[in-house]
């Protein structure tokens, strides 16, 4: 009870809630989601909160008073000399360092954003012939109740497929951890995760296997993507077998055009 | 008397727990039938229906997976002559995969009793099943390391050529003659320099295994083998692994933090040498080479893994300092290289790729040797051959087919490569401006630079689009904290203080205008 009617002077209040709120989006974002947003992002938030949080603070010409009035006191207080003398030679250095510190050419790479699931064309010219992406579907996809025997049959040529050509980047276990994935940047796409393949459409996949890296819109950063263009080392078949098997031992489904979803998703992980 | 009973009672539990205990493990009985499913979910693909490794990649893998049907196991602890693996070996495996090859570990998605039921069911395609093996590796006691016992691990490494005559006086796998495995397969002496690329690991304990067993089907023999000219004792063996263990290179280690190769700026002569100590100043940066997977002309078992980099430059040039470990030195027309090279060999080669125009914004070239929008340079350095000498030339590329050299010197451009003791060490030099933007490009300080690597082993067939590359990377230019940023905080903190100034000034001014 004592606490509640002591009264926290205004500016450290100011101070403890911008405290608070960092310490909240530290928690949240980098301890408990792991670094989910870039620290440059995560200043831009707090630069917003830092604001809003001001602005609630000086809404009354009563509270803007209460709020300087520590500072007025520090420079008007006679008896405070010695404090203010030491405040206002640090305040200076200190603000000197900081610019410093930003201006300071750094070794830095830049972050590097691009868009790992661009809206698709809506159609796509491959095999010599155009594909229309907004119908396509995969032809075996029908024997997988059909003909469950033969269905069975093409998912083992499609593992054939994956193995001789797709194991070296996204790895044997379908993981994105192939032997070379390391050395490469973007990394190669991890199937098993739930925000990849399983958001997509088969016509998505269809699309980016043919066309690779090189068939990537600009805002996906073509000229990084290691992913090859397929269509120069597979069949058509072969294509759609792989599909096949990308989504059976994955144990994901892919989306369909009667959910009434698309593929069409621009977020960047 | 109570408390007496209750510790009788507990002394009898905890007894009772560490009865239950080994026999607990016992009962966890390997169920082969289980094996097979799992095998044919997961292993198939690359060791194939009959266990005989002949799975569709097995041709683009090397090593190549492993043929079961022979019941050869090469990473085991059992006696150099007993074929038998203990089961743990095989245990380990395939739990934490084999480093440098396509097994990966299975750890994360099989549980350790799967695991277990996979080696009862792949022992059964060699009919191991029903053996026990008769002999252990004998340890003997560990000897701990010291630098006495490097000294003398190492000269038992090098005495009669023991270990160097394939691993190479300094251990980096530069071999002195070709080997093959029991199938005739290319094998690689281990760079022993580089133990994250050991199957098991750089251990003591795991070295002196593989130096008392060998690697079974592979030409690495057993030094235990009492027929053996030069065997060694159990104690000598100790030496020679923590020799082994000491030889790790942790500057060639992989940092993927590390994207940026940062050029530090000379006051003295740049260095033309490779072997110039002032090298050393300059931070180093090393990245993984992947082969050449993406484009036509695919290229599927390559022999360099990793490339380092350093930068300097003065006033007027850029030189960098690639460096690479490489097993074999490739000239062509030199007998002994011939020998070594697989059947035809070309020059070992290194290029390093620059935009032709720093890109402001996010686009850079394609990768693979630019695109029509945005050409490359390389700047290509190869080794030579017996009829000529080492070779610089710029090249132009707007896509890899239209990949064209010129002569170097016209753009300043010099280099120079020593080989020694398995690694290639390589100087590029250019000047960091030409006349020629349009073709050349342009190096200021401050600016980061996309940079990029490609390598060619001319003994392991690797020319043309056979090759390793490293993905886009960045040089910069220029050392942290130019004079501008202090003259700017200077400035800031002054200009605050006088703000104070100003600011008590008024209210002193306000108070004796309240005084009167
Ligand atoms: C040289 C390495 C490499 C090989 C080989 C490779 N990929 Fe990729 N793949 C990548 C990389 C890197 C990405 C991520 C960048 C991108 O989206 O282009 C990717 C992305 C993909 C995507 C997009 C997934 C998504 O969520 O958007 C699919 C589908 C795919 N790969 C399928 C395949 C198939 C099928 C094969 C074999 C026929 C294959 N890849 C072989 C490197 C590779
Ligand atoms: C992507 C291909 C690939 C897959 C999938 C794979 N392996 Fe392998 N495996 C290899 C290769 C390559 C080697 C040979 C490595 C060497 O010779 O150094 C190997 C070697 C082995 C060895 C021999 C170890 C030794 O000491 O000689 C065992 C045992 C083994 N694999 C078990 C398995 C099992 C069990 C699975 C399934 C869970 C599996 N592998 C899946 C590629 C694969
Ligand atoms: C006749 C050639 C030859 C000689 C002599 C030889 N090795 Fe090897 N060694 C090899 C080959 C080949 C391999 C790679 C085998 C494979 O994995 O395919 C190897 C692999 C190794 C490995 C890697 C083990 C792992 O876990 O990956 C070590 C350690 C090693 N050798 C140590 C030695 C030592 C120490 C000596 C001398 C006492 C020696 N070798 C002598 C050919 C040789």
């Amino acid at each position: 009870m004592m606490l509640l009617k002591m009264k926290i002077p205004a500016l450290l209040r100011l101070v403890l809630t911008l405290v608070g709120f960092w310490g909240a989006f530290r928690i949240v974002f980098d301890v408990i989601l792991g670094e989910l947003i870039p620290a440059s992002l995560l200043t831009m938030y707090m630069f917003f909160v830092a604001a809003g949080v001001f602005m609630v603070f000086t809404f009354t010409e009563k509270g803007t008073r209460e709020l300087l009035a520590p500072i007025k006191a520090l420079v008007e207080d006679p008896t405070k000399k010695m404090l203010r003398n030491i405040v206002f030679v640090i305040v200076p250095l200190a603000l000197g360092a900081v610019i410093w510190q930003v201006s300071m050419p750094s070794f830095e790479a830049p972050v590097e954003l691009r868009s790992i699931h661009p809206a698709p064309p809506s159609s796509v010219k491959v095999f010599g012939k155009r594909f229309d992406l907004r119908t396509l579907k995969n032809p075996y996809r029908v024997l997988e109740k059909e003909d469950p025997e033969q269905f069975s049959e093409l998912v083992a040529e499609g593992a054939k497929v994956y193995i001789a050509n797709c194991q070296y980047c996204h790895g044997d276990k379908l993981d994105g951890a192939g032997p070379y994935a390391q050395g490469l940047n973007p990394t190669p796409i991890n199937f098993q995760d739930i925000g990849t393949i399983a958001q997509l459409q088969e016509s998505f996949l269809f699309w980016r296997i043919a066309t690779g890296g090189p068939g990537l819109p600009s805002e996906a950063a073509p000229w990084l993507s290691s992913m090859p263009v397929w269509q120069n080392f597979l069949t058509e078949e072969e294509i759609w077998q792989v599909i096949l098997f990308l989504y059976d031992y994955t144990g994901h489904r892919p989306r369909s055009f009667e959910s009434g979803e698309s593929g069409e998703s621009g977020e960047g992980h | 008397m109570f408390a007496a009973r209750t510790l009788f009672a507990f002394s009898c539990l905890v007894l009772l727990a560490l009865i239950m205990l080994p026999s607990g493990a016992q009962a966890q009985s390997a169920d082969a039938d289980n094996g097979e499913v799992v095998y044919f979910e997961r292993c198939v693909g690359c060791h194939g229906d009959e266990g005989d490794g002949l799975g569709p990649a097995a041709e683009r893998l090397n090593p190549p997976p492993r043929d079961f049907t022979l019941g050869q196991y090469k990473f085991k602890t059992t006696g150099f002559d007993d074929i038998v693996p203990n089961d743990v070996d095989l245990i380990r495996m395939i739990r934490d995969g084999m480093p440098g090859t396509a097994m990966p570990g299975w750890s994360d998605v099989l549980s350790d009793q799967e695991i277990l039921d996979l080696v009862a069911y792949i022992k059964i395609f060699a009919a191991l099943d029903e053996e026990t093996p008769s002999d252990q590796v004998d340890y003997g006691s560990q000897i701990a390391t010291s630098p006495e016992s490097i000294a003398k691990g190492r000269e038992l490494f090098l005495q009669d050529d023991r270990c160097a005559e394939c691993h190479g006086q300094e251990g980096r796998g530069d071999a002195i003659k070709k080997l093959k495995d029991d199938n005739g397969e290319r094998t690689w002496p281990r760079n022993l320099t580089k133990p994250w690329t050991f199957r098991a690991s750089n251990a003591p304990k795991d070295i002196f295994s593989r130096i008392s067993v060998g690697i079974p089907g592979t030409q690495m023999p057993s030094f235990a083998d009492p027929v053996s000219k030069k065997k060694l004792t159990i104690e000598e063996r100790w030496h020679v692994a923590n020799y082994v263990a000491s030889l790790a290179e942790t500057k060639k280690v992989v940092a993927p933090e590390k994207t940026v190769i940062k050029a530090l700026k000379v006051s003295d002569a740049l260095p033309t040498s490779p072997e110039d100590a002032l090298w050393q100043t300059a931070e180093s940066a090393t990245f993984f080479l992947v082969p050449q997977i993406i484009a036509e002309q695919r290229f599927f078992m390559p022999s360099n893994d990793t490339v380092t980099v350093r930068a300097l430059f003065d006033d007027e040039t850029l030189a960098l300092l690639v460096e690479w470990d490489d097993r074999t030195k490739s000239i062509p027309g030199d007998a002994k290289a011939e020998s070594i090279a697989n059947a035809e060999m070309s020059e070992d080669a290194i290029a390093v790729q620059f935009p032709v125009t720093i890109p402001s914004g996010m686009e850079k070239p394609y990768f693979l040797m630019g695109d029509a929008a945005n050409p490359v340079n390389l700047w290509h350095w190869s080794s030579g051959s017996t009829e000529a000498p080492e070779t610089v030339s710029l090249m132009d590329a707007s896509g890899a087919e239209t990949l064209a050299a010129r002569e170097a010197a016209p753009a300043g451009m010099a280099g120079e490569g020593v080989y020694r003791d398995g690694t290639w060490r390589v100087v590029l030099r250019r000047a960091l401006t030409t006349g020629d933007a349009e073709n050349d490009t342009q190096f200021a300080e401050g600016t980061l630079i996309p940079v990029s690597i490609f390598a060619w082993d001319g003994s392991n067939s690797e020319v043309g689009s056979k090759h390793t590359l490293t993905t886009w990377y960045w040089l910069r230019l220029g050392a942290p904290g130019g004079g501008s940023s202090y003259i700017a905080a200077i400035i800031v903190a002054l200009s605050v203080g006088a703000l104070e100034l100003w600011w008590l000034y008024s209210v002193r001014r306000r108070r004796v205008a309240g005084q009167t």
